[in-house]
């Protein structure tokens, strides 16, 4: 681990701001994880109601991970932890960010565009982590500080847990509006038009062939 | 001698294990070559994270992944078979098993569609198909438990009389809306003709397919060539952060069919979800 890398969580904003896209960073500190389209859905009815969350997300790094956790005598532990699609979470997102300026988000795959803008208003990062990059994300749990929303499922819980060097990270999405998972795919576009004319130039797109563009 | 039930029980959950802890050979070597090649510094670092996932997972006895998956097996039975028992109940009563007993336990990722409650059991979980080996003493047992990550982006659509490009073109959009979201770099399978659930029985077992192996038809080969040079000419990457690698493979199959063409696509995330194992009549069991 390179320990220059290293970032101290929660984020300053001036540190935020410092980041750019395709910076590899370690992390340490505390962290809030989830992975349940039904827990970003219950923290937008809290914020809609105005009612408290069990964990306080201000200013917090709220990844989307999967962690296995469980309840041994009365007292929480994680076994391992891992990055799930973040553009799951896109519809919830912006105003999460928002409400509680957080300093990171994260997971696989980035985010969509209103999350973008609402990253730059907000002060906060998209922090990428290896899909099945389990093995070695995990070796970062030193402690789980608190689980809740226990009625769902283990990957579904809304939980608080303190890491030392997790990561690698790289910083995808920073807090200028630049996305580096947007650069990829309007460059893959662009290259997509070239192979697709080269196919054959008499063929162009057609109507009954579904375009969709990734979320 | 006959094949057991205990012996199917045994050797699914086994797969289903290994399928959870290693990456086939094949990939690793694959994932190698692309880092040797790669210019993408980024992508460089994501397949450095990949093979070191792939060290530490087994040196630790960890999972790669923490989405354990859709249980599903392909059983193909030697015509000269002796079994003893229901091989679909061994299967089934193989992932309760694991379950129970899997060291570190695996999350509850079986999912009612209708309801969307998750657990470990569901109708018709695992998933089991079979097909036959003319003339062998022995089954094989495929074991490849799909992901959300990569589940999610497989498609099939079903054309009139298209030409060869259209397909062509359908696929590299199959790419593109994939993106980023599936694990690149991956494996794509593909079933074209038929009918609608023969392309996609066609599509998954052409996912199944050792990498570096060469198509046996010519047309088709310089098709997957020409298909996977496209695919990585997207530059998507490795992770989707951009990159030299997108897929490391596209395999293909085909069968006749009607006028109307079915073409399925679907993908296998880096660390390709494959295990098999030859079960014999007199009991020996060789994993390959």
């Amino acid at each position: 681990m390179n320990e220059q890398n290293t970032v101290k969580l929660p984020l300053t904003k001036d540190r935020v701001r410092n980041l750019k896209i395709g910076d590899i960073v370690y992390l340490d500190g505390e962290i809030v994880i989830t992975a349940g389209l039904p827990t970003f859905k219950r923290i937008a009815d809290f914020i809609k109601n105005g009612e408290q969350l069990p964990i306080d997300l201000n200013n917090a790094a709220l990844l989307h991970l999967v962690s296995y956790n469980r309840e041994i005598n009365g007292k929480f532990e994680i076994l391992y932890l891992n990055p799930t699609t973040s553009t799951r979470f896109n519809d919830y997102m912006p105003t999460i960010i928002k409400t509680f300026h957080l300093c990171a988000v994260g997971g696989k795959g980035g985010l969509g565009m209103e999350s973008v803008k609402a990253m730059r208003e907000a002060g906060c990062v998209y922090l990428s982590f290896l899909g099945a990059g389990s093995p070695f994300l995990s070796l970062s749990i030193r402690e789980v500080m608190s689980v809740s929303w226990n009625d769902l499922i283990a990957q579904y819980r809304l939980v608080k847990l303190r890491v030392e060097g997790l990561g690698p990270a790289i910083v995808s999405i920073d807090s200028h509006g630049n996305s580096l998972y947007e650069n990829v795919m309007l460059n893959a576009e662009k290259n997509f038009t070239r192979i697709i004319d080269n196919l054959n130039p008499k063929i162009r797109r057609l109507e009954d062939v579904r375009l969709r563009n990734s979320p | 001698m006959s094949i057991t039930y205990d012996l199917i029980k045994s050797t699914s959950k086994e797969l289903y294990e290994r399928s959870l802890k290693s990456v086939p050979e094949d990939t690793i070597e694959a994932l190698q070559k692309s880092l040797a090649t790669e210019t993408n510094e980024i992508a460089k670092e994501n397949l450095k994270m990949m093979l070191k996932s792939v060290k530490t997972a087994e040196q630790g006895g960890c999972f790669l992944c923490a989405d354990s998956g859709i249980p599903q097996y392909l059983v193909k039975m030697g015509t000269r078979l002796s079994i003893e028992g229901d091989i679909k109940k061994a299967i089934t009563d193989g992932f309760d098993e694991l379950v129970k007993t899997i060291n570190p336990p695996i999350l509850e990722h079986v999912t009612n569609p209708l309801t969307l409650e998750r657990s470990y059991k569901g109708k018709d979980v695992p998933i089991v198909d079979f097909d036959l080996i003319y003339d062998a003493d022995y089954m094989e047992l495929i074991c490849s438990p799909k992901g959300l990550g990569s589940g999610q982006w497989a498609d099939l659509h079903i054309f009139s009389f298209p030409p060869l490009e259209t397909i062509e073109q359908y696929i590299m959009e199959c790419v593109m809306r994939a993106g980023s979201q599936h694990c690149p770099p991956v494996i794509i399978g593909i079933g074209i003709g038929g009918t609608f659930d023969y392309a996609a029985k066609m599509a998954k077992e052409a996912l199944l397919r050792p990498l570096g192996t060469q198509n046996p038809d010519p047309f088709l080969a310089q098709m997957e060539e020409r298909l996977l040079k496209n695919v990585n000419e997207t530059g998507i990457g490795a992770m989707g952060t951009g990159g030299d690698t997108t897929a490391l493979a596209v395999h293909i199959n085909y069968s006749a069919g009607h006028g109307f063409t079915p073409v399925a696509v679907c993908f296998n995330c880096w660390i390709n979800r494959r295990m098999s194992a030859k079960v014999f009549n007199d009991g020996s069991i060789e994993y390959f």
